[in-house]
C-alpha cells in the first residue's frame, strides 16, 4: 500500500462524527424552539411546538445511528478518505470556499474571472494563452446573459463601479 | 376518463405555439447539457434555471423547466453509454449493458435503444397522467386539512418505509429538512422561529440554495475525489443503424411494458427514477431468457432501466399536479417553483388553472418527442463537450452554482449557506444518508405544518381528527404502518434482502 492510498479518516470515525453533528443540530433546534411557547394551547400547538418535537426526533434518530455504529462497528477498517482523495478534495474545495469572500469584496464577475484563471492555470496546467480568454470570456458572457437578457443584476464590486457598469 | 380529451386538445393548442416550442427546444438542449455534465444533475439544473422564470408566465415557465428535466434524463444516458459515467444517478443502471455494447462497436445501437425505450417509458407515464390526474384531483378536492396532513405524512413515511437503506438515517435527513423549513417567520402566529437573532435568517432557508449546495457543490466534490477519467468510445451516429435498431424495438415489447409499469409505480409513489431503473434492470436480468448475456452488452439490459427511468420521471408529475406532493427531488423543486409563481399546487389547480395543467401535460407529449429527436441528433456535439478537460468544466459549473444562488434572493448570506449545504451534501452521499427526503421536507415542511395546525384548530387539539373518517383514517394508518415497517421487517429478518439495498449504491455514484 503506497502512502497515497493510506486512509486519513476511517468510515467509522466519520459515521460517529456525522451522527454527533446531526444530534448537535437537533439540540440547537430544541434550544431555538424554547424561545417560544412549546406547549399545546387553546388553538392547538403553539409556535415552538413543531420545532421542539422535530429537534427531539433529530436527536433521537441520530443517537440511534450512533448506537448502531458503535455496536455494529459500522465502517471500522473501511476508508472514508485516502491521502490521494484528500489532496484532490482540498485542491477543489479550498478555491471554492475562497470564492465566497472574494466575491463579497469584488463582486461575482471579478471573482469568477480570478477563480477561473487560478484553477485553470494552477490545477489544469493551462497555458496563459488559453486560460486568460476563458477567465475573461466567461464573466463577459455571464454579464450579457444576466444583466441584459434576464435583467437580473448580479453582485458587483469596485471594478464595475469604476467602469460605470450599473 | 376520456372527458379529458377536449381539455388535452386545448392544452395542445397552448403548447404548440412557436414561443412554447422554442422554449421546449431550448429547455431540452440545456437539459441534455446538464445531464451530460457530471456534477450537474436534473434537480440542480432545474433549480439554477428557476429564478430566471420568476418573471415568466407560469405556463411558459413550467414548459421550460419540464423540458429541461426530459433533456437531463436523456443526457444522463448518453454519458452512461459512451463514457461509462452516469450523468445522472438514475442512469447508473444503463451503464451495466449500455457501455459494454458501445465497447463492442454498437454505440449507435445502444444509444438508439436507450433513447427509444426512454421515449416509450415517458409516453406511458404521460398517458397515465392524462387518464388519471383529473380523477385523482377530483378525489383530492374532497380533502380538508386533516386529509392533507395525512397525505404529507404518507409521503414522508414512504421514504422511511420504502426507501431502503438505514431508516434512522432517512429520519435524520427528513426531520433536518423539516426543521430547516421552520426557520423564519411562522405563517400562523407570525413569531420568528430558529433565527437565533440573525436577520439573514428572517426570510427562512431557501430550498433552492439547499438544492444547489447538496446536489451541485456536494456532487462536484465527490466527482473530484474519485478523480474523473473519461474513456470515450467512438461516438459517430449512423442514421441507417438508427432506423435498423428502431425496427428491432418491438422485439422487446415485454421489457418495455414491464419497465413502464415499474417506472410508473415508482414515480407515483416517491420511489423516484433511480430506484425504478435499478429495480427494472434487476427484474429483467432475473427473468430474461438471455439473462446470461446481461452485463456483457445485452440490449434488453439497456431497454429495461431506461424505460423505467423515464416512466418514473414523467409519472412523478402526477402526484405533484394532483396532490401537491412531488415524486422525485426534481419534481419537488418544480413544486416549489409553482408556489413562487403564485400557483397553489394540488387539486384546486385543475379547477382554477386548467390551461396551466393541460398545457403542461400536452407539452410533456411534445417535449419527449422533441427530446428523442434532439438527443439523437446532438450526440456527437455533446460527446465533444465531454472532451473539454474537467479542469475547465468543473470551475465553470462552480461559478454557475454561485450565480444561481445569487439569483435566488440576491443575498450575500446565501453564498455562505450554499457552502454549508455543499459540505452536508458530500457527507450525506458518502455516509449514505438519503438527500431526496431532506429536499422534499424543505419544500413541503411549511404546508405540512400548516395542515397539522389547522387540523388541530378544527378538532380543538385532538389527534383523533386524523382518524375521524374512513378516508383520513386509512391514509394515517398506511403512513403509520410504513413508518413502523423497518422495525417490523427487522424482526422478520428480511431487511438486507431484495432490491431495497440497490438504490443506496446509486446514491454514492458520481452524477
Amino acid at each position: 500500500m503506497s502512502a497515497e492510498d493510506r486512509t486519513i479518516v476511517s468510515r467509522f470515525t466519520m459515521e460517529v462524527a456525522a451522527a454527533l453533528g446531526a444530534a448537535a443540530i437537533g439540540a440547537l433546534v430544541i434550544y431555538g424552539a424554547n424561545e417560544h411557547s412549546i406547549g399545546w394551547g387553546d388553538a392547538g400547538p403553539e409556535p415552538g411546538y413543531v420545532p421542539f418535537w422535530l429537534g427531539l426526533i433529530i436527536v433521537g434518530a441520530s443517537l440511534a445511528v450512533l448506537v448502531q455504529t458503535l455496536v455494529q462497528r459500522v465502517g471500522a477498517g473501511d476508508s472514508f478518505i485516502t491521502r490521494e482523495q484528500g489532496k484532490r478534495i482540498a485542491a477543489f474545495a479550498i478555491p471554492v470556499a475562497l470564492f465566497v469572500p472574494v466575491s463579497l469584496f469584488l463582486g461575482l464577475y471579478v471573482a469568477t474571472a480570478i477563480y477561473l484563471l487560478a484553477t485553470t492555470t494552477l490545477q489544469g496546467r493551462f497555458p496563459l494563452v488559453k486560460a486568460i480568454p476563458i477567465a475573461i470570456g466567461a464573466p463577459v458572457v455571464m454579464f450579457v446573459l444576466f444583466e441584459r437578457w434576464f435583467q437580473t443584476p448580479l453582485l458587483k464590486g469596485p471594478l464595475e463601479a469604476a467602469l460605470g457598469l450599473y | 376518463m376520456f372527458d379529458n380529451v377536449p381539455l388535452l386538445l386545448h392544452g395542445f393548442e397552448i403548447a404548440l405555439s412557436w414561443h412554447h416550442v422554442a422554449l421546449m427546444i431550448g429547455g431540452v438542449l440545456l437539459g441534455i447539457l446538464v445531464g451530460v455534465l457530471p456534477g450537474l444533475g436534473a434537480p440542480n439544473g432545474v433549480t439554477l434555471l428557476l429564478p430566471l422564470t420568476f418573471s415568466m408566465d407560469p405556463v411558459s415557465a413550467i414548459i421550460l423547466l419540464t423540458s429541461m428535466y426530459w433533456g437531463a434524463l436523456f443526457g444522463g444516458s448518453t454519458t452512461s453509454i459512451l463514457f461509462n459515467i452516469p450523468g445522472e444517478p438514475s442512469s447508473v443502471a444503463t451503464t451495466f449493458d449500455g457501455h459494454p455494447m458501445a465497447k463492442n462497436g454498437q454505440a449507435t445501437e445502444a444509444l438508439t435503444y436507450a433513447f427509444m425505450s426512454a421515449g416509450f417509458g415517458a409516453m406511458v407515464g404521460v398517458i397515465v397522467i392524462t387518464l388519471l390526474s383529473s380523477a385523482v384531483a377530483d378525489f383530492a378536492l374532497k380533502f380538508s386539512s386533516p386529509e392533507f396532513f395525512a397525505v404529507y405524512l404518507l409521503a414522508f413515511a414512504s421514504f422511511v418505509g420504502l426507501g431502503g437503506g438505514n431508516p434512522f438515517k432517512t429520519i435524520v435527513s427528513l426531520t433536518l429538512g423539516l426543521a430547516f423549513a421552520t426557520v423564519g417567520q411562522d405563517t400562523i402566529s407570525g413569531s420568528l422561529r430558529l433565527t437565533f437573532g440573525f436577520d439573514e435568517l428572517l426570510r427562512g432557508i431557501s430550498f433552492l440554495v439547499a438544492v444547489i449546495g447538496l446536489f451541485g457543490l456536494g456532487e462536484l466534490v465527490l466527482t473530484m475525489e474519485e478523480g474523473l477519467r473519461f474513456n470515450a468510445v467512438a461516438s459517430r451516429i449512423s442514421p441507417k443503424k438508427v432506423f435498423q435498431t428502431i425496427a428491432k424495438m418491438p422485439r422487446y415489447w415485454f421489457a418495455l411494458l414491464r419497465g413502464s409499469l415499474i417506472g410508473v409505480w415508482m414515480g407515483v409513489t416517491p420511489g423516484g427514477p433511480t430506484a425504478a431503473s435499478f429495480m427494472s434492470y434487476g427484474v429483467a436480468r432475473r427473468f430474461s431468457r438471455r439473462s446470461a448475456n446481461f452485463g456483457k452488452g445485452e440490449p434488453e439490459g439497456v431497454v429495461a432501466p431506461e424505460t423505467a427511468d423515464h416512466a418514473a420521471g414523467s409519472s412523478a408529475m402526477l402526484p405533484m399536479l394532483a396532490l401537491g406532493i412531488p415524486g422525485s427531488a426534481t419534481a419537488a423543486v418544480m413544486l416549489g417553483g409553482l408556489m413562487i409563481w403564485g400557483l397553489t399546487p394540488g387539486p384546486t389547480l385543475f379547477v382554477e388553472r386548467p390551461d396551466f395543467v393541460w398545457g403542461l401535460i400536452a407539452s410533456m407529449y411534445l417535449g419527449n418527442v422533441v427530446a428523442v429527436v434532439l438527443v439523437l441528433a446532438t450526440v456527437p456535439l455533446f460527446a465533444a463537450i465531454l472532451r473539454i478537460p474537467f479542469a475547465v468544466v468543473a470551475p465553470l459549473i462552480v461559478s454557475v452554482c454561485f450565480i444561481g444562488v445569487w439569483t435566488v434572493a440576491s443575498a450575500e448570506f446565501d453564498l455562505w449557506l450554499v457552502l454549508a449545504f455543499g459540505v452536508i451534501g458530500y457527507l450525506f452521499k458518502k455516509l449514505e444518508y438519503p438527500i431526496a427526503p431532506l429536499v422534499l421536507a424543505m419544500v413541503l415542511g411549511d404546508k405540512a405544518e400548516d395542515a397539522f395546525r389547522q387540523s388541530m384548530l378544527m378538532s380543538g387539539g385532538s389527534l383523533g381528527v386524523f382518524f375521524s373518517n374512513p378516508l383520513v383514517g386509512t391514509l394515517t394508518a398506511i403512513a403509520l404502518i410504513l413508518l413502523a415497517w423497518p422495525i417490523v421487517a427487522m424482526f422478520l429478518g428480511r431487511r438486507r434482502a431484495g432490491v431495497a439495498a440497490v438504490p443506496a449504491h446509486a446514491e454514492r455514484s458520481p452524477s
